[in-house]
């Protein structure tokens, strides 16, 4: 395997003739639709096959895709980074994988299988996260093309790269290529860091996650969700003390079936199962091979294109559901002027003079379009509250009961930080 | 409730044998979340024919075998190219070079699933085309997929299809360069489980006896105040209801005004301004002036003429049309029955599914009880005139598919497919829908163009912007103005006849096979029409849809 790699990574002349003859029609000439700026010919392909480095972060349903059609369209220097082992549940989509494969890390795994597949093609794996790697690192890149499920990290990379961004320098501008899925729904979408809407613009498209009041699950519980929700958040830390729940281990997942069901049966509520109990407390999101395929095909033909200007690329936003026909909507998602990753502006919050900083910190949690869990407030040089340490908890805490009025002067800035939030959000407080 | 029951309880589930999920659950997971077990049987029963093994061909498959269809074909009599070495992720590189293109594809296929047999026939489809064996080979499958198949040899192809209603449907895609299509041909779909947002009917303005008894009966005005913050929304709108009836002359409110009064009433039985049960009523009392008996989208089912069959279509018994789906249009008709009959309750069967809602456990219990036992009751009523009218019908169906029919009554769905082309000879409606979507219908016009052209001459040579205009004329007529749509997809398959390119491969990869999983399942909705794909723009839309 590794033999194959060097001779991959040293083989320019794996290019037997013929093998572009399909992309080459493309390169060798432009379309209707393509930029003047199109240097059509050896230009393109050399930048493309020869000079362009591409930056893939997750190797999972997406990546897998995302890497086979990036080497087979002709980029040959491709990275990747993924945290994850292979799990069973991946292989009814993760096509790279064996169950061999199951347990040992997804980026190297991936790499390769593609190095072994796609002659001529590097791909560089990192078993991590991308918080371990800084600016220099993510310099290095012409593109990145995300395929994550998680919010955190994609919050956490579009800061990166809108950050990243020097006027001076316009090859700090790295175009950000972000898909997801969920079943047979999807989208794609391209990102101009600082030019155009970018990651955080739009984080209140995102649906609401599901969340049952506490008193619903103690008190009045109607739906095995309810129940599931019961084992997980009030009897695991109360049964099971300090042991972390690890939703990956079936012993935890087994437990916590037996503890919902147990409670359905006392209440005659029905359908607790294995997998609801899974699904609920891992927050599983269906995934099939063929939706992952066309999202993983868009980001590609957006990086190809943007990466060849052979032909104009997708401005900014696809979305694409399957369920009933096939209906996709195409659309320019607008920047955000107060967005506080790319706008470059403070946050107006509007609040009662009455408030005190525990309600504000309650409401701030609420807003679909900050979505922070557990924030700390601060203002000019001075501490509002603090989640952590505890020693600074404590100190700030007696805060909670204030009122806003009292700490910050109408027109003041709040500036909010959380171990969840990848950048520094700035309140602009008007009392109403 | 005590602590001593309670741990009882846990200790006695904790020693249960482990429930937890076997291997192949295990593999499938993230896709039985969608298509639950009936889905994935009906997959691993299928068997698919994949004419070509291009790229496009490959990837649709690839997204096939990882879901676990049962069995699939190859049919390929090609050589792998240094082309398709370089585009196709299925073959091995420089080595498949030369070699049969099916056979080298096939083991990189197999390996995806262990689960999914697959075979590489070596024969130009025209062969099997040529004898009554080989077109019932063709036949024998429970789907046809071809990719950039030769135009005459599609057509042939489409017509041995729709000869009969039993065969198998057609998923025809053609791509070239950053624009594609796909076509579904199909005689009629049927979809009991199409997954879409319908509410079904709670019964509110028409409840059935033991709902109407507890909204009757329960004394409002003197139960304790947490009984009555916990009252569930149905019974307080069907209380609501009762009385508005009484005071209206039995008539349900209808005017933006009547609404409004109606809504004051309920919010007039708040007995305090925090009880959220009474603003969740409030905020329902829409499901009081839109409770159709039949919804006018499954009353149109019901009137729905027959099929117009080929003549040598097979008939299917009873005193039904001719149809592929007899049973689905037996339980169909029963509905329709179950609707009108004195015994039964006038509308739909009603689905036992209860949405969550602000209340206490027991009276959520209770109210849920309420409800499947109601249903059992109208399935069981139901049944007794399925076995009336389609005794065999009756017999062979299995219990899993009568409840999902029953469940989902307000949103079944019949489709009614069209022979691949026939939309084309009606030029009329092509140059209106020119007009209406002239991007999708330019590019399905430049894409028909294109396979003209390249039946003349496969390497493209011919294909020039001249050249393609002529043909679009030749379909549409000289007269018809082309819009600027037309002309840029024109041009752009003038810079790319015969790219197949990576990405374009793998979208269609995907929007092929989820097509392919919708016709198999009969869960989810299959697109019935052109759908058509921009890979510039980033835009897919559907025309020719009859």
């Amino acid at each position: 395997m590794a033999a194959a790699a060097v001779m991959n990574g040293n083989a320019p002349s794996a290019d037997w003739p013929g093998r572009y003859y399909h992309v080459d029609q493309i390169l060798e000439k432009p379309g209707p639709r393509t930029d003047p700026s199109f240097l059509a010919g050896s230009g393109v392909k050399e930048f493309l096959r020869d000079k362009c480095k591409i930056l893939v972060i997750g190797a999972g349903g997406l990546g897998c895709e995302i890497l086979a059609n990036l080497a087979l369209s002709g980029f040959k220097d491709i990275h990747v980074i993924d945290m994850d082992t292979i799990d069973i549940s991946n292989l009814n989509r993760q096509f790279l994988f064996r169950p061999k494969d199951v347990g040992k890390p997804k980026a190297i795994v991936a790499a390769e299988f593609i190095m072994n597949r796609v002659p001529g093609v590097t791909v560089t794996p990192y078993y991590g996260k991308i918080q371990d790697k800084d600016d220099d690192y993510y310099m290095q890149f012409n593109l990145v093309i995300c395929g994550l499920d998680s919010v955190e990290a994609r919050r956490w990379i579009n800061a990166t790269l809108v950050n990243l961004v020097d006027p001076e320098k316009p090859e700090s501008l790295k175009p950000l290529i972000d898909g997801g899925t969920e079943g047979f729904k999807g989208q794609a979408r391209v990102i101009l860091p600082t030019m155009t809407s970018c990651y955080e613009c739009s984080l209140d498209m995102l649906n609401k996650p599901t969340a049952f009041p506490i008193c619903t699950i103690a008190n009045t519980p109607r739906l095995p969700e309810h129940c599931i929700e019961w084992a997980s958040v009030l009897e695991w830390p109360r049964v099971r003390g300090e042991q972390k729940l690890d939703t990956d281990n079936p012993e935890h997942i087994q437990w916590l079936y037996q503890i919902a069901s147990a409670r359905a049966k006392e209440f005659k509520i029905e359908g607790v199962t294995w997998s609801l109990t899974q699904g609920v407390v891992k927050n599983i999101i269906p995934a099939i091979a063929s939706t992952n395929a066309i999202i993983a095909a868009s980001c590609c033909n957006e990086a190809f294109k943007i990466a060849t200007s052979s032909a104009a690329y997708l401005n900014n936003y696809f979305m694409l559901i399957g369920t009933d026909g096939v209906y996709s909507y195409t659309f320019e998602h607008q920047q955000r002027e107060d967005c506080p990753v790319c706008g470059g502006e403070s946050l107006d919050i509007s609040i009662s003079r009455e408030w005190t900083v525990d309600r504000l910190i309650e409401i701030l949690i609420e807003r679909q379009d900050i979505q922070v869990k557990k924030p700390s407030l601060s203002s000019g040089g001075k501490q509002i509250y603090f989640q952590a340490p505890p020693q600074l908890e404590e100190a700030t805490r007696p805060n909670l009961e204030k009122k806003v009025s009292e700490l910050i002067e109408d027109g003041g800035e709040i500036t909010v930080t959380a171990t969840t939030l990848p950048f520094n959000l700035s309140l602009r407080v008007k009392y109403t | 409730m005590s602590t001593t029951g309670e741990s009882q309880d846990i200790e006695q589930a904790t020693s249960a044998v482990t429930d937890a999920p076997d291997n192949k659950t295990r593999r499938y997971d993230r896709q039985l979340r969608l298509w639950a077990a009936s889905g994935q049987s009906a997959l691993e029963s299928s068997r698919i024919l994949v004419l070509s093994s291009s790229a496009t061909a490959t990837a649709i498959l690839k997204n096939l075998v990882l879901p676990g269809i049962g069995h699939f074909t190859l049919l390929d009599s090609a050589i792998a190219t240094a082309a398709d070495a370089g585009n196709n992720f299925f073959l091995n590189a420089q080595e498949s070079i030369g070699k049969p293109r099916a056979k080298e594809a096939l083991p990189l296929l197999r390996e995806l699933n262990d689960s999914v047999d697959g075979e590489a026939v070596l024969t130009d489809v025209k062969e099997l085309l040529k004898t009554e064996e080989g077109r019932e080979t063709i036949r024998s499958f429970s789907l046809v997929i071809a990719h950039n198949l030769d135009k005459d040899v599609l057509d042939e192809l489409a017509g041995l299809l729709w000869a009969d209603l039993t065969n198998p449907p057609l998923i025809a895609v053609r791509s070239a360069g950053f624009l594609a299509e796909f076509y579904t041909q199909f005689h009629e779909h049927c979809v009991s489980q199409p997954h879409t947002d319908g509410t079904p009917s709670l019964r509110i303005t028409r409840p059935f006896p033991e709902l109407l008894q507890w909204a009757r009966e329960l004394d409002f005005d003197n139960v304790d105040p947490t009984t009555h913050a916990h009252i569930p929304f149905v019974v307080i709108l069907v209380r609501a209801v009762d009385e508005w009836r009484a005071k209206h002359d039995d008539r349900l409110p209808i005017t933006p005004a009547e609404k409004n009064d109606f809504k004051a009433q309920v919010r007039a039985m708040k007995r305090k301004l925090d009880e959220e049960n009474f603003d969740e009523a409030e905020a329902q009392a829409w499901r009081v002036w839109f409770e159709p008996a039949v919804p006018s989208e499954i009353a149109a089912l019901f009137t729905l003429p027959p099929l117009e069959a080929p003549a040598s279509s097979t008939k299917t018994g009873a005193d039904l049309p001719p149809s592929p789906n007899p049973a689905f249009h037996a339980l169909l008709r029963t509905l329709n029955t179950f609707v009108g009959s004195p015994g039964g309750p006038g509308c739909l069967p009603l689905s036992a599914a209860l949405p969550d809602m602000r209340t206490d456990t027991e009276s959520y219990v209770k109210l849920q009880n309420l409800y499947r036992d109601r249903a059992r009751k109208e399935k069981e009523h139901f049944t007794e005139l399925l076995t009336d009218i389609f005794p065999n019908v009756a017999q062979e169906i299995n219990e899993e598919e009568l409840d999902t029919f029953l469940k989902n009554s307000h949103q079944l769905r019949v489709l009614r497919g069209r022979k691949w082309g026939e939309w084309d000879k009606d030029k009329a409606a092509v140059v209106e829908s020119l007009q209406i979507s002239p991007r999708e219908t330019g590019t399905h016009l430049a894409l028909t163009a294109l396979s003209t052209l390249l039946s003349q001459t496969p390497d493209g040579s011919s294909v020039t912007v001249d050249a393609l205009r002529a043909e679009v004329h030749a379909l549409v007529g000289k007269d018809v103005e082309l819009p600027e749509e037309a002309e840029l997809a024109i041009g752009e398959l003038a810079r790319s006849p015969t790219a197949e390119l990576p990405n374009t491969a793998a979208f269609l990869g995907g929007m092929v096979a989820q097509e392919a999983i919708k016709m198999i399942t009969r869960q989810y909705v299959p697109v019935n029409g052109y759908c058509v794909v921009d890979l510039i723009d980033s835009t897919t839309g559907v025309v020719g849809t009859p």
